[in-house]
Parts: structure tokens; C-alpha cells; sequence
């Protein structure tokens, strides 16, 4: 293949790298897992990439490419490892308003939403991300009412799970 | 309280703990092959595109006889030509729809056209299953009107039944193609489970999912 076009793309991938990370650490259990994800990812990020025209940024290419990855092409492999060797990602919260409950609290949240259906996780990861309803509805692929409706449905879900 | 604007808060202003890459890691994982559900689909679906066009070439020679000396030669030349039109149509739809399965699609779209992909494939092996199963019904149906003459050809063609007697000959070669027709099916079943089975259960559960959201 292109050389030059080889190199455009892992280059871009070096950079955006975190988008495709985070993704996989919210779609499965263990570092075998999240590399196994991370490498079929990057094969079809590979393969699309020639019909990648840069109308839009390469980040947000990578989101529906990375996705559909994640929750559609992706065979979990064979030896699902049940147990869950990473550590709820860690938040580094700065030193001025370091506080034990709220990082407890975060911890908590972030395995509520990695306890969702892959359609759900998928939402609220976009959410996470900052993108509007109208890229999360645009990657997804429902309308934009729908996606906001069914975003207040899984907040309130949440907030009934961790404030009983 | 917790809720999920505060770790929206926190998600992009604190840097979590990611594995870093470097550009040789990445560069390394485009030699690797892919093992995307959308290849093992297509191969299967190759596979049994493969499986019943071949199978159909695969007629015994001493039941061709028979068939031919029943009287039935216009009506099977006239059977395989429908077979192979509908075969080429079949062919032709999961050509067009497994082009369609773009992974830069919506997510929607992209369970969508898996699922249509696989459903053409369903629908060709259903056509097959049941077009057997007519034929041999039908087949079965015509013999029965001429059993005196299917016996002497069956004595003739296949040395085992000329040592059955008439009366039973009749009632042993319908319970056999019964038994034969039943286990066909029953096996073609049992392979359409595990694939899904193993396949599209949770491409099936997502689509609902998401299905869901729209009503």
C-alpha cells in the first residue's frame, strides 16, 4: 500500500489514540481484551481510511468507525476472562479540591456505565465525549429527540443506582 | 450527590490512565489480519452458497436412472433451470448487500446491513430446504401411483432389492425416504442454531436496543 498514506494514518492515530483507548476500556474487562479490541479497531480504521475524504475531522471519523468496531464486528475472543484485572480507571483529581468521596464517587459512577447495554454505553460515552445530540444521533444512526430522550432516561437510571 | 455530569466534568479535564502507543506499536497492528464478524459471515455464507450448488450437481447416477426410466427427465431439466435462475438471483442479492456493509456507516445502518446480509443467505437456504422437500414429496407422490414399476426398477438398478419381497418393498422405501427427509431438515436446523447462535445474538440484542429508542 501507499507509503504516504500509511504514514498520514498512523500518525493520526498516534495522536488520537485516547479516543480509541477509552473506548475500548469501556467495552471490555482485561488488558488482553482492550488490546485485542485496540487492534481490530485499528484494522478497520486502516481499511476505511482511502474513503476517508477529511470533510470531517479524523476524530470524528474515528468515533463511528471505532465504535461500530466495538459493538458490532468485534468477536470477543474465545477465553473471556471474567475476572476484571484493571482497576476502575483512576481519576487524578488535582490536589486543590482533592476529596476522597468524590473520587470514590466517580469510581462508582464509571462501573454503572460500564454495567450498560452496548447501545446505552455507546451513548453515554459521546455524552462523555461532549458531542452534541446531533453527532451522537448522526453515529448512532436515531433521530436527535430520540437520543436526548433516551439520554435523561439513563441519567435518571444512574442517579436511582448510586443514590438509593 | 452523584450523578453524570460530574464525571462528564472530570473526563475531559483529567487525564486518565491510558496505555500509550508508539507509532511502530500501531504501524505493526496494520500487518495483522482481521477477525471482524463480517469476514466470518461472509465465508460461512460462501460456504454455504458453495454447499447447495455443488450438492445439486451430486445426484447418484442409478437415481438418474430410475428417474429417467419413470418418465420424469423433462420435468427435472425443467426443475434444475428454475433452480439455477433462483440460484444466480440469490447469489447476486448477497453480492449486493455484503458490498453495502460499510463500517463508516451509522451504527444502525451497519447491524442493518449485516442482518439483511445474513437474511438473504437465510432466505436461499430456506428456499433450498423447502424445494427439497417439495420435490421430494412430489417425487415420493408419483412413485407411489407407479409402485409395480419403481419395484422391477429398483430390482434392477440396485442389487439389495431384489431380495425384498413386494409387499414389504413399498412400505420400506417410503418409511426410508420419510427417515431420510426428516434428518435433513432436522440437521440443516441444527446448524442454523449454533451459527446464530454463536454469531449474531448480540448483534440481534443491539439492533433491538436500539430499535427500541425509535418507538
Amino acid at each position: 500500500m501507499n507509503k504516504e498514506l500509511e504514514h498520514s494514518f498512523v500518525k493520526e492515530l498516534e495522536t488520537n489514540q485516547n479516543i480509541v483507548h477509552k473506548i475500548c476500556r469501556l467495552y471490555t474487562n482485561n488488558s488482553h481484551a482492550h488490546n485485542d479490541l485496540f487492534q481490530e479497531i485499528t484494522i478497520q480504521l486502516w481499511k476505511a481510511y482511502p474513503k476517508f475524504r477529511g470533510d470531517s475531522k479524523f476524530s470524528t471519523w474515528m468515533y463511528r468507525v471505532a465504535l461500530n468496531t466495538a459493538i458490532t464486528l468485534y468477536r470477543k475472543s474465545k477465553r473471556r476472562v471474567a475476572t476484571q484485572d484493571f482497576e476502575a480507571v483512576s481519576f487524578k483529581i488535582s490536589s486543590i479540591d482533592y476529596d476522597d468521596t468524590v473520587e470514590e464517587q466517580l469510581k462508582l459512577m464509571y462501573s454503572a456505565v460500564k454495567s450498560l447495554n452496548d447501545i446505552d454505553k455507546a451513548l453515554v460515552f459521546l455524552y462523555l465525549e461532549d458531542k452534541s445530540y446531533r453527532e451522537i444521533s448522526e453515529t448512532l444512526g436515531i433521530s436527535e429527540v430520540n437520543s436526548r430522550v433516551k439520554m435523561n432516561r439513563i441519567k435518571g437510571k444512574l442517579r436511582t443506582v448510586l443514590n438509593p | 450527590m452523584v450523578n453524570l455530569d460530574l464525571l462528564k466534568q472530570k473526563w475531559q479535564s483529567v487525564e486518565q490512565e491510558l496505555p500509550k502507543l508508539s507509532y511502530g506499536d500501531i504501524h505493526q497492528m496494520l500487518l495483522k489480519k482481521s477477525s471482524s464478524i463480517v469476514k466470518w459471515i461472509f465465508l460461512i455464507s460462501i460456504g454455504e452458497l458453495l454447499f447447495w450448488t455443488v450438492l445439486a450437481f451430486f445426484v447418484p447416477e442409478s437415481s438418474k436412472t430410475i428417474n429417467e426410466s419413470m418418465g420424469l427427465k423433462t420435468v427435472f431439466v425443467v426443475v434444475n433451470i428454475v433452480h439455477y435462475t433462483i440460484f444466480a438471483v440469490f447469489i447476486y442479492l448477497f453480492y449486493k448487500n455484503y458490498q453495502s456493509i460499510t463500517v463508516t456507516d451509522t451504527i444502525k445502518d451497519l447491524m442493518g446491513s449485516i442482518l439483511s446480509t445474513r437474511k438473504t443467505v437465510k432466505n436461499f437456504v430456506i428456499y433450498n430446504v423447502s424445494a427439497s422437500i417439495l420435490l421430494l414429496i412430489g417425487v415420493n407422490l408419483f412413485y407411489y401411483t407407479k409402485k409395480d414399476q419403481l419395484y422391477t426398477l429398483m430390482a434392477e438398478n440396485y442389487e439389495g432389492y431384489g431380495a425384498i419381497p413386494k409387499e414389504s418393498f413399498t412400505s420400506l422405501f417410503f418409511i426410508g425416504q420419510i427417515i431420510f427427509g426428516i434428518l435433513l431438515v432436522g440437521l440443516i436446523l441444527l446448524f442454523y442454531r449454533i451459527i446464530y447462535g454463536i454469531l449474531l445474538k448480540r448483534l440481534q440484542h443491539n439492533y433491538t436496543e436500539l430499535e427500541k429508542m425509535e418507538t
